[in-house]
């Protein structure tokens, strides 16, 4: 069966590149960026009536405009306390000492000493790199995207965690917001919203909830029964189950929850800017724009050191010991009278800074960002000036050998053609259902007029997935059978999950030139973290047994690799190729920056030009689609394979 | 365990809450500072990316805070966004507007209005690395760019010439151009200024080929030396018939616009007048852009052209 199943494979490429051949540049769809088919014509026309309307009509006036009313006075509200001057004033309500002394106190109070004086040295970090006031403002957003989203996250989660109908209704739209690409929804956000915090915010909640809802939901689901089934049994009613056994028990895992939504917010940060949000975004997207790779670095790094401050200070709180000993009298006293000193000591650091200047606006001369930048400036110029040769051969070598062809098999082959293909390689891997849905999902993007960019970034996806893979995969299995090799890549790994891709592309685009290619590398060195973490995780979790059985049989350690280790983690193989494509996809799209074309560049096009507002509306969805093809494929060839 | 919990989460809320309160009441610095005289509201100014713009834009800044106005400075994208925002009432003024007239869905709403030219002139144009101009002199005349597409291929262009395209929000007809010119060229959206200062650099440094796009003013233009003389010129320029003028023409040169805010067009202080008189030459800009590029603060760049220009500053305060 398998076998036939490869054979079957093998035909149809075989055939598709001679139908490509045969056909070759008819029906292509392909349209001049600058020309609008009657639908993306008719999809900006509405948009523009929408512009206008947004002092007149019902829904706006009655619905949207208060909603962005009051979470641009919520964040306002919280930019006021730490960021910005305050009402007829020239300094925040609390200074940059006073958010110190808070910060450290409430670290204090929810774990313990160590993780306070991190936080404490992460914020400091953050000053002397020059970005207080940015710092701030994105702290700001995030606390506010974070408390909006746990308000709706948190409640629905329980609600979906005790109801099988809810969870069904809410599953698809979670499923949904994981593979979208966030460059994709916040230009509908910004129409409907406008451009500001508020949109900003909007766009973070919709990255954010669907992440605290899944794991409040799971963790209500996994809950041990028994304890539960008992309370029931001694007639409590449902409220009380839930607040007096359930809850409790899934405390642990709802604040982990609390900090992966705090971590999807903190990851936003960037692409908050391009929707006018106050923040850390700005320098990062102004260096990229002027091409000041130091500038952008700098910023950058204050992105790692907030994203390390939230996550260290919150997942402190969700792995605190459990410890059996009860605590005695005395350890109880000790901890609250530190904590009285801590808290006394935060007091009179948000007096100072609201008496002393030098305790409320961050003294400029306290700064090592002209260095930094001026370190990573000269790395980079001396990197371009030796490797550039490398890079470019690298680029040619690739672009000639596997883009090139690539691009001319998905793009100058008739639409007809590549669609068939689409739906039987669908059929063959994933079954008849979602061979179905990725008919109906491929003639939706054919039908918008788009086929032709989609399939310009479809080849830039493949390719970038196809490398990552190889490198990812690699990486992996090194990280998964040394544990010194893990204790290596950890903290890389994580530092690369929290970098915006922004930081590098203009790297990138010094290494590889404005080209397609600086898209698929930025692409792989964002998605490389993923596959490596997941791939080594399904590598460890092979049964030991079946190594030593195979060592004791007198494998190699390439035979256990290929033979052993390999086959048995297949499925989490192929969902960590499935994680990679998306994330691939999601940051390919912003290639449109620096070259890459595609539907990245509409998307990005339609932001500020009015004329092709509709096609860059039309290009975000078809990016979406493009994700949901794929993801149901991976995961329904996963779900087979098992 | 349960009962120090909440104990615990007792001393964080009386802490918290203390703090706030402390803050809310205690005597600040903020009541002795601030307060700036003058007869003059608060303003926001639309700050966008490039170099010039911000040039323009923190120059109006500096004097209009010398002169007791109170500014803000939002960084924003150019274009739609930017218009909205002065819709919505969070953006007052953009100094620099290169959309010829693409903002008037908002005119026409009285949303934004246009308060006149600034006095820099934007020119666009293609044009070849310096080095290519000096070597195959007719390079820069648009009908002989065939001859040369050879030269301008790579792993990205199909086999055609690459023609780089300016960056998103910019007034691009490059499209137009190739078809209407049949060059054997193909055009790739460059999507940043970023990139287009990649490829004009290198291209320049190591003697490779390049056509792209570019605009005046631009501090590039003072990093390469002679890239005025890449300039390929198109036949006709004619852009008073736009249909007509779709792609065999070239680019016009377009004065660059001040827009305003209604709020910013109704109010009338020191800060309208600053924006109604604001006009300067393209070298003015091109020296304080210089100065930003060379590692000066936009402030500190600002004011040594004020110091140095004192009776322009005043012509703009009507003394």
């Amino acid at each position: 069966m398998p076998i036939r199943k490869s054979y079957l494979l093998i035909a149809c490429v075989t055939l598709w590149i001679a139908l490509g051949r045969i056909l070759h540049g008819k029906d292509t769809l392909q349209l001049d960026t600058y020309e609008n088919t009657a639908f993306t014509a008719f999809v900006g026309d509405k948009a523009l009536d929408l512009r206008g309307n947004r002092t007149e009509s019902a829904a706006f006036v009655y619905f949207f405009n208060p909603i962005r009313t009051f979470i641009d006075g919520f964040v306002q509200f919280i930019r006021d306390l730490i960021a910005v001057p305050a009402q007829n004033s020239v300094i925040p309500v609390i200074g940059w000492l006073g958010v110190v002394g808070l910060v450290a106190f409430l670290v204090f109070a929810t774990s313990q000493w160590k993780t306070a004086l991190l936080a404490v040295t992460l914020l400091l970090a953050c000053g002397a790199l020059g970005m207080w006031q940015f710092t701030m403002d994105s702290i700001a957003l995030t606390l506010a995207a974070v408390l909006l989203s746990l308000s709706i996250g948190i409640p629905l989660g329980i609600w979906a965690g005790l109801s099988d109908r809810v969870l069904k209704i809410v599953q698809p739209f979670l499923d949904l917001a994981q593979i979208m690409p966030t460059l994709v929804y916040i230009a509908p956000i910004a129409l409907v919203f406008m451009i500001g915090a508020a949109s900003a915010t909007i766009a973070t909640m919709i990255y954010s909830i669907p992440i605290s809802i899944r794991i409040t939901s799971h963790a209500i689901r996994t809950l041990n029964q028994s304890p539960v089934e008992a309370a029931q049994s001694m007639g409590s009613t449902g409220k009380q189950t839930l607040r007096k056994v359930q809850l409790p028990m899934a405390k642990q895992m709802i604040v982990l929850g609390i900090n992966q939504t705090v971590m999807a917010a903190v990851s936003f940060v960037v692409i908050a800017a391009l929707i006018g949000a106050p923040g850390l975004g700005l320098p990062v997207i102004s260096a990229l724009i002027i091409r000041n790779v130091g500038e952008g670095f700098v910023a950058g790094f204050a992105v790692v050191f907030l994203a390390i401050l939230m996550d260290r200070s919150t997942s402190a709180a969700a792995h605190k010991k459990q410890s059996f000993i009860p605590p005695t009298a005395k350890d109880i006293k000790r901890k609250r009278i530190s904590l009285l000193i801590a808290g006394a000591l935060a007091i009179v650091s948000v007096f100072v800074s609201r008496t002393m200047l030098w305790a409320a606006v961050w003294p400029k001369e306290i700064t090592i960002a002209p260095q930094i930048e001026k370190i990573t400036n000269d790395a980079t110029a001396w990197i371009l000036d030796n490797l550039y040769i490398f890079t470019v051969g690298f680029k040619d070598l690739v672009s000639y050998s596997i883009l090139n062809p690539l691009e001319v098999q998905l793009s100058a082959s008739p639409w007809y053609v590549t669609v068939g293909m689409i739906v039987a390689l669908a059929v063959i891997i994933a079954g008849v259902r979602t061979a179905i849905l990725a008919f109906a999902l491929a003639m939706a993007i054919v039908l918008s007029g788009l086929w032709y960019e989609a399939m310009l970034t479809l080849t830039q996806t493949i390719v970038g997935t196809i490398l990552t893979m190889i490198i990812g995969i690699a990486l992996g299995i090194w990280t998964g059978r040394n544990d010194r090799a893990e204790k290596i890549m950890r903290p890389i790994l994580d530092a690369g999950q929290t970098l915006p891709a922004f930081v590098y592309l203009v790297p990138m685009l010094g290494l590889f030139g404005p080209t397609r290619f600086t898209a698929i590398v930025t692409g792989i060195v964002y998605s490389i973290p993923v596959v490596v973490k997941i791939v080594s995780a399904g590598i460890r979790a092979v049964p030991h047994s079946l190594v030593e059985a195979a060592t004791a049989a007198g494998s190699t350690n390439r035979q256990i690799i290929t033979k052993v280790q390999l086959p048995a983690a297949k499925k989490t193989i192929l969902l960590a190729t499935n994680q990679g494509l998306i994330y691939v996809l999601a940051v390919v799209v912003i290639g449109g920056f620096v070259g890459a074309g595609g539907l990245g560049y509409l998307v990005i096009v339609g932001n500020s030009k009015p004329e092709l507002q509709g096609k860059g509306l039309i290009a975000g969805a078809a990016i979406l689609l493009l994700g949901i093809i794929f993801d149901r494929i991976m995961q329904a060839s996963a779900r087979r394979s098992s | 365990m349960k009962a120090l919990f909440t104990r615990r989460s007792a001393v964080v809320y009386v802490g918290v809450a203390a703090a706030l309160i402390l803050s809310g009441c205690s005597s600040s610095v903020n009541d002795s500072a601030g307060e700036a005289a003058g007869d003059c509201g608060s303003y926001a100014i639309a700050m966008h990316a490039w170099n010039g713009y911000t040039a323009s834009a923190q120059v109006v800044a500096e004097v209009a805070k010398a002169n007791g106005c109170t500014i803000t400075q939002t960084t924003l994208d150019e274009g739609p966004t930017t218009y909205d925002a002065m819709e919505a009432g969070t953006i007052d003024l953009i100094i620099e507007d290169w959309g010829g007239g693409r903002w008037q869905e908002w005119s026409d709403r009285g949303a934004v209005i246009d308060s006149g030219e600034n006095g820099n002139v934007g020119l666009i144009g293609m044009y070849v690395a310096p080095w290519m101009a000096e070597k195959y002199p007719d390079i820069v005349d648009s009908k002989n760019l065939n001859k040369y597409a050879d030269l301008f291929k790579t792993a990205d262009s199909g086999g055609k010439g690459a023609w780089f395209e300016g960056p998103a929000g910019y007034t691009t007809i490059g499209e137009k151009m190739v078809g209407a010119n049949k060059l054997n060229f193909k055009v790739i959206f460059s999507g940043s200024e970023a990139a287009l200062i990649d490829g004009f650099t290198k291209a320049e440094a190591n003697k490779t080929a390049f056509i792209g796009y570019a605009w005046q003013p631009w501090t590039l233009f003072a990093k390469i030396p002679n890239l005025e003389s890449g300039h390929v010129i198109f036949p006709a320029n004619d852009w008073s018939d736009a249909a007509a003028a779709s792609g065999l023409t070239d680019y016009p040169s377009t004065p660059l616009m001040k827009l305003v805010s209604k709020k910013l067009n109704e109010a009338n202080d020191v800060f309208t007048t600053i924006v109604k008189n604001f006009s300067w030459t393209n070298d003015d800009q091109n020296g304080v852009a210089a100065d930003i590029e060379g590692g000066m603060t936009p402030e500190a760049a600002a004011q040594k052209w004020i110091d140095a220009n004192p009776d322009k500053v005043k012509a703009w305060l009507g003394k």
